[in-house]
C-alpha cells in the first residue's frame, strides 16, 4: 500500500485545521470591529 | 522597580496587553513559519524513512508536536485557571478561554493524523490503545470546557467555570491516561505504539523544530483569540472607543 | 387579512428555525458531542476486543443516536412555548399539522442529518465490518426522521410540563422500540451476508406512515399543551 495519500491527508488536514484556526480571530475581530462601528453610527444618528 | 515584575503588572491592563500584544504576534508568525519551513524540510525531504514503518513515519513530524501541545495547552490552562482562580487576574481569564479552541484544534489534528498514521503502518484506522483513547478523552474535556464557558452570560463568572473546569480536568488526566493504559494492558497483550524505539537524531531534530514551531503558533493565535475577547468584553470602555475612533479615521 | 399559502408559510418557518438554529448553535453541538462521548464509553466499559465491538456496534450506535434525539428534542418547542410565539402559530390559521412539519423538518436537519453524516466515525471506532457500513447509513437516514417525526410527538405533549424532559423520554423510547429492532438488525444481517431488504422495507414504510400522521398528532398535542 502506498503511504503517500495518507502523508499527505495527514498534512493537508493539518493544514487545514490550522488555518481555520488561526484565521478564526482575524474574521471575528473585523465583524467585531464592524458591529461596533454601525453601533456607533447608530448612536450618533440618534442623537 | 523590579522589570519583570512591573512587565507582568502592566499585561493586567487591557489596553496595554492589546498594544503590546499587537507589537508581538507578527513576531511569532515569522518565528512560525520560519522553524515550520525548517522542520518540514528536514521531516519530509531529509530525514530518511523508518525501518519498520517505511514513508508513513513522516507523519510524525506533525502528529507528535501536535499532541504534546495539545497537553500542554490544557496544562497551562489549568495552571492560570488556578492563578486566575486564586488571584482574580482578568487577563488570565481570557488568556484560558483563548486557548482552549487552540488547544482542541490540536488534539483533532493529533486524532486525525495518529489515525491516518496507524492505517497504512498498522493495518486500522482507530484502534483503542492508551494514547489515542487518552487524547479523545482529552478532546472531550476540551469540548466540555468551551461548552460550559458558553453557557454562562456573565463573561468573568463563565471563566471562573471554565477555569475549575480545567483544573478538574488537568486532574483527572494522568489518572484517566493511566486506567486507560491499565484497561488496554488487561484486554490487549499488544500494545500498539512507537514507545521505546529509540529515536534516530536525523529524525529528532525535525520532530523538535516542528515541537518549537507549533509554540510558536499557539502564541500567536492566542495573542490574536485573546485581543478579540478584549476588545469584545471592553467595548463600552473608553480604551477601545478610542481605538475605534482611530481605526476610523 | 389575507393569509399565506402553506408552502409560503412552510418555507417561513423553516428559514425562522434555521435562523434561530443558527445563533444557538453551540447548543445544538452538545448532543452529537453526546453521541460522540456514549460511543466512546462503551468500548471503555467492555473491553476494546475487535470481535466483541463489532458484534454490539449497530445496537450500541443506534442507541445512542437515540439518546442524542431524545437530548435535542427537549427544546423542540419549549422556547416559543415560553414567549408566546406558540400560541400565535395555533391562532393563525395555517394548518397546525404543517406548522409542526415544518418544526420537525427543521430538527431533523439540525440534529438528525448530523448523526447520519457522523456515522461513518462511529463505525469506525465500534470496528463494524465494511459490510455494515452502507446500511447503517441507510437505516440512519430512513430512521432519524423518523425519530425527528414521532419525538415530536413527545414533545408536544411535554412542553408545558415543568419536568418534561424526563418524561419526554419516557414516552419516546416505547415508540422507538420497533425502529430500534428492524434497523439493528438490518445492519447485523448485512454484516452476516443476509439479506436485509425486508427490514429496510419496513423502515421506509415506518417513514411514510409517520410523515403522513405524526403532524397531526404533534398538532393535536401542541393544541391540548396550550389549553
Amino acid at each position: 500500500m502506498s503511504h503517500t495519500p495518507f502523508i499527505l491527508a495527514s498534512y493537508l488536514i493539518s493544514t487545514v485545521v490550522l488555518l481555520w484556526a488561526g484565521l478564526s480571530p482575524v474574521i471575528n475581530k473585523r465583524s467585531l470591529l464592524r458591529q461596533l462601528k454601525n453601533r456607533q453610527a447608530r448612536m450618533d444618528k440618534a442623537q | 522597580m523590579n522589570p519583570i515584575y512591573l512587565f507582568f503588572h502592566k499585561t493586567g491592563s487591557p489596553p496595554w496587553f492589546y498594544q503590546f500584544s499587537g507589537k508581538l504576534i507578527p513576531w511569532l508568525w515569522a518565528g512560525f513559519a520560519i522553524l515550520c519551513a525548517i522542520g518540514l524540510y528536514q521531516g519530509l525531504l531529509i530525514a530518511p524513512a523508518d525501518y519498520q514503518q517505511g514513508e508513513s513515519v513522516r507523519i510524525m513530524y506533525v502528529h507528535v508536536p501536535a499532541a504534546w501541545m495539545s497537553m500542554m495547552i490544557y496544562g497551562l490552562m489549568a495552571i492560570w485557571g488556578f492563578i486566575a482562580l486564586v488571584w482574580r487576574i482578568r487577563i488570565m481569564e481570557v488568556l484560558i478561554i483563548s486557548s482552549a479552541p487552540v488547544g482542541a484544534a490540536f488534539t483533532i489534528i493529533a486524532l486525525i493524523t495518529g489515525s491516518l498514521w496507524g492505517r497504512p503502518t498498522w493495518g486500522t484506522y482507530w484502534v483503542w490503545d492508551a494514547r489515542l483513547t487518552s487524547e479523545l478523552v482529552l478532546l472531550f474535556l476540551y469540548f466540555g470546557v468551551i461548552a460550559l464557558y458558553n453557557a454562562y452570560d456573565e463573561p468573568r463568572k463563565a471563566a471562573r467555570a471554565a477555569s475549575l473546569m480545567a483544573i478538574v480536568g488537568a486532574i483527572n488526566l494522568p489518572i484517566i491516561h493511566f486506567s486507560v493504559e491499565w484497561w488496554n494492558t488487561l484486554h490487549q497483550g499488544s500494545s500498539i505504539g512507537t514507545s521505546g524505539n529509540q529515536i534516530d537524531t536525523s529524525m529528532l531534530w525535525p520532530l523538535l523544530w516542528m515541537a518549537i514551531a507549533f509554540k510558536f503558533y499557539y502564541g500567536a493565535n492566542l495573542l490574536s483569540r485573546a485581543r478579540v475577547r478584549l476588545l469584545k468584553q471592553d467595548h463600552r470602555k473608553r480604551w477601545v472607543q478610542d481605538l475605534l475612533a482611530e481605526e476610523n479615521s | 387579512m389575507s393569509r399565506q399559502s402553506a408552502g409560503t408559510a412552510f418555507t417561513a418557518l423553516l428559514r425562522r428555525d434555521f435562523l434561530l438554529a443558527y445563533r444557538r448553535r453551540a447548543e445544538l453541538l452538545q448532543p452529537l458531542v453526546f453521541l460522540l462521548v456514549v460511543v466512546t464509553l462503551f468500548p471503555l466499559g467492555v473491553g476494546p476486543s475487535p470481535g466483541l465491538l463489532a458484534s454490539i456496534a449497530p445496537g450500541v450506535i443506534w442507541i445512542a443516536a437515540l439518546l442524542a434525539t431524545v437530548l435535542s428534542l427537549d427544546s423542540l418547542f419549549r422556547s416559543d412555548f415560553e414567549d408566546g410565539t406558540l400560541e400565535q402559530m395555533v391562532l393563525s390559521g395555517q394548518s397546525l399539522a404543517l406548522i409542526a412539519l415544518a418544526r420537525t423538518v427543521a430538527h431533523w436537519l439540525v440534529a438528525g442529518l448530523p448523526i447520519v453524516l457522523l456515522s461513518p466515525l462511529l463505525a469506525m471506532w465500534m470496528n463494524l465490518p465494511d459490510e455494515g457500513l452502507l446500511i447503517l447509513i441507510e437505516s440512519l437516514a430512513i430512521g432519524t426522521p423518523v425519530l425527528s417525526l414521532i419525538g415530536a410527538i413527545g414533545g408536544a405533549l411535554t412542553v408545558s410540563l415543568k419536568r418534561g424532559g424526563q418524561l419526554l423520554s419516557l414516552l419516546v423510547f416505547p415508540l422507538y422500540v420497533p425502529l430500534l429492532i428492524l434497523a439493528t438488525s438490518a445492519v447485523s444481517s448485512a454484516v452476516a451476508g443476509l439479506p436485509y431488504t425486508g427490514q429496510l422495507g419496513l423502515m421506509i414504510a415506518g417513514l411514510i406512515a409517520s410523515m403522513t400522521l405524526a403532524p397531526f398528532a404533534t398538532a393535536a398535542a401542541l393544541k391540548l399543551s396550550l389549553s
